[in-house]
């Protein structure tokens, strides 16, 4: 049978145990342009009910078998999410017989006698009222309809191209169809790992309609090699633009390099993120040092990345307000405690977010969910670059006369010098990548060259320009006193140039990318360097960076007391 | 679950407080509190001393009324927030973005 929604013509069912008040009533109704069926007691008109499913009801009170107030009862029932209006036909015309039929779950009454136009207009009021309410229901699946399609859409845009799900442990629970919280995940050229959780103002379809446009920001700024510092930045303008002033982003932005045992992290009005050692115990907590994105028409003056020191096996989890506020039937928060223990339980059993989650779902007992609820949990090891090509050759230092590449001619050039304060705002190396990209197109190998491009630009920046020695970095403490020397030293920039050249080489034996940086520096003993490439087992948290060059590298070489280096990549 | 203003004589001394909790449903309410005060140079003070719960479709709030302020060249202070509701504040950094008196 179809529903009343989809026929196009009107069913009626008149329930009298009077057979001639049914014919009357059916030849009126008729007149109306309705179909009609009849019962002659409440349990038929019930029966009969649930058979054809009608638009409209007409009901006698007084019946055998069942009287009409049970019998509306029943169909009340049965009709719960489907108006079909019931009106009861009598001749009892007191006030009591009036209520009882409303309670019973009429929709209305008309006493005995009334002449075929009241009955009619009657009807057609009544009629009126349940079109509306057809109208109402199917506006509503519509809408539901388009909700779940863009949400769909959304979750598919955002969620499902995150990088290493199956390393990185995120949970994640809605308040409503649409999430306000946010969680990425994108792959680094250089093999580090970013990650982004965010919480947007309120929750439902209004605040994660930002999402989308920041999805692609975050992976294309990620795989282009701009610095975590700068997609922040970006995100903060676009928020601003995009947004009204009370919607707005808190986020913890989040990059770990395994290679460097460095984790970056930047927090923007969410809870603290932890690190958590091995052995379970929080080594670091990172507080809220910045309002929400989207705030402020630019960030904070002085406004820089939180850099920590990591060891392999150590874990960062971060949360969004939504677990800490989670409340049970009582109104009690979960709260900090509560959370901090059930972490703790789960790195020690293996199983951090199932453990916090299994947690707060008994503390809560299944009272509804106020918030959306997130959780991300990121190893520290393994994100690094992926070693695979030939090159495993070390290479030997040495300062070479190095005039074969003038002779052989470059394919193509690209060269940038950046000097004084530009130094400390431009990023060139995205800009390097992106003329690679463009001239000989995507390969897996470029990630390669971005490393040794990074590296060497660090490092003719770092100790050439800046004049920072690596000794520093050498322990654990002195890690985080190194960066905060470089922040200042960078502020007040004014002299000094990093020149960058990319000559692509082809020759017959293979093409070769010869990288060549220069630095207004005063050098350094790269012997030295040199002899510590030699013993390739060291490892200290200094001079790893020019290791890893020298092995993607088939040729390293240093020119003019260290403030020169070519490095030679060879083109698979 | 209230939002109670009191305006100064001259009209440009604004006190707005809020019991109780302090979220989205309170949009409206919070906003027709100040709306109407659009005297130049109007000081707006948000009491948030018996405020228990604060989300943040609050903030939100909070900015729309420093925005409101900026226009009309006034400012806002936010006065003795109770506990749950300055934590909120700190891990948001509004102490950077306007005054919060304890």
């Amino acid at each position: 049978m179809a529903s009343a929604l989809e026929r196009r013509y009107k069913l009626a069912l008149v329930v009298d145990d009077s057979v001639m008040q049914c014919k009357v009533l059916s030849v009126l109704l008729k007149e109306e342009g309705y179909r009609v069926f009849t019962a002659n007691d409440g349990a038929r008109g019930v029966e009969m009910y649930i058979k054809y499913q009608p638009d409209l009801v007409l009901m006698d009170i007084n019946m055998p078998v069942m009287d009409g107030y049970e019998a509306a009862r029943q169909i009340k029932a049965l009709s719960k999410h489907t108006l079909a209006p019931l009106i009861f036909i009598t001749s009892i015309d007191t006030d009591q017989a009036f209520i009882d039929s409303i309670e019973a779950g009429g929709d209305g009454i008309l006493v005995r006698p009334f002449s075929p136009e009241v009955f009619k207009a009657k009807i057609k009021s009544i009629q009126r009222i349940s079109d509306l309410y057809i109208q109402v229901k199917s506006l509503q699946q519509a809408q539901q309809k388009d909700a779940e399609l863009a949400e769909q859409l959304m979750s598919g845009v955002i969620e499902s191209r995150n990088f290493a799900l199956d390393r990185i442990g995120i949970v994640k629970k809605a308040a409503e169809l649409f999430s306000g919280d946010i969680q990425l995940t994108a792959q680094c050229p250089n093999g580090d790992v970013n990650v982004l959780l965010g919480d947007f103002t309120g929750h439902g379809l209004r605040s994660s309609i930002g999402a989308i446009p920041l999805a692609e920001t975050f992976r294309v700024m990620t795989r282009k090699g701009f610095s975590l510092f700068e997609i922040i930045s970006q995100f903060n303008s676009q928020l601003y633009d995009l947004l009204p002033s009370d919607l707005f982003l808190a986020a913890t932005f989040i990059s770990v390099s395994s290679q460097d045992s460095t984790a970056y992290i930047f927090n923007a009005g969410l809870p603290d993120t932890y690190i958590y050692s091995d052995e379970g115990e929080v080594s670091h907590k990172l507080g809220s040092s910045h309002p929400p994105l989207g705030v402020l028409e630019s960030l904070l003056p002085g406004s820089q990345l939180r850099v920590v020191y990591i060891k392999d096996s150590d874990r960062i989890l971060t949360l969004s307000d939504g677990i800490i506020e989670a409340r049970n039937a009582d109104g009690e928060m979960y709260g900090i405690e509560r959370f901090e223990q059930a972490a703790e339980l789960g790195f020690r059993n293996g199983a951090v977010t199932d453990t916090i989650v299994a947690d707060l779902e008994s503390f809560c007992e299944g009272t509804l969910q106020e918030d959306d609820i997130s959780l991300i949990d990121i190893p520290c090891n393994g994100w690094e670059p992926s070693l695979s090509v030939a090159h495993s050759t070390v290479a030997s230092v040495s300062d070479v006369e190095f005039q074969e590449i003038k002779q052989t001619g470059a394919s193509w050039s690209w060269k940038l010098v950046l000097i004084g304060d530009k130094l400390a705002k431009v990023n060139p190396i995205p800009m390097a990548m992106s003329y690679l990209h463009e001239i000989e197109g995507n390969s897996e190998q470029w990630q390669n060259l971005y490393t040794i491009l990074t590296e060497l630009f660090i490092n003719a920046l770092d100790h050439g320009v800046l004049g920072l020695s690596s000794d520093l970095k050498k322990e654990a403490e002195g890690f985080a006193l190194y960066f905060q020397e470089r922040e200042e030293r960078l502020k007040q920039l004014a002299v000094g140039s990093v020149e960058i050249m990319l000559n692509f080489v082809r020759a017959e034996a293979g093409d070769e990318v010869v990288i060549e940086v220069k630095d207004s520096g005063n050098g350094f003993d790269f012997e030295k360097v040199q002899e510590k490439l030699q013993e390739t087992s060291e490892l200290s948290l200094s001079g790893r960076g020019i290791q890893l060059v020298s092995k993607l590298c088939n040729g390293l070489y240093y020119k003019d007391k260290g403030t020169h280096v070519i490095a030679k990549y060879a083109v698979n | 679950m209230t939002v109670k203003k009191i305006t100064s004589d001259s009209g440009k001394d604004v006190t707005i407080s809020i019991e109780d909790r302090f979220d989205f449903s309170l949009h409206q309410l919070f906003r027709d509190s100040y709306a109407d005060s659009t005297a130049s140079g109007s000081k707006f003070t948000l009491d948030l001393s018996k405020t228990s719960y604060m989300d943040s479709s609050a903030l939100g709030m909070i900015l729309l009324l420093k925005d409101h302020a900026e226009k009309i060249s006034g400012s806002v202070t936010i006065s003795k927030p109770s506990e749950p509701v300055a934590k909120i504040l700190e891990i948001a950094q509004f102490n950077r973005l306007l005054k919060i008196e304890k």
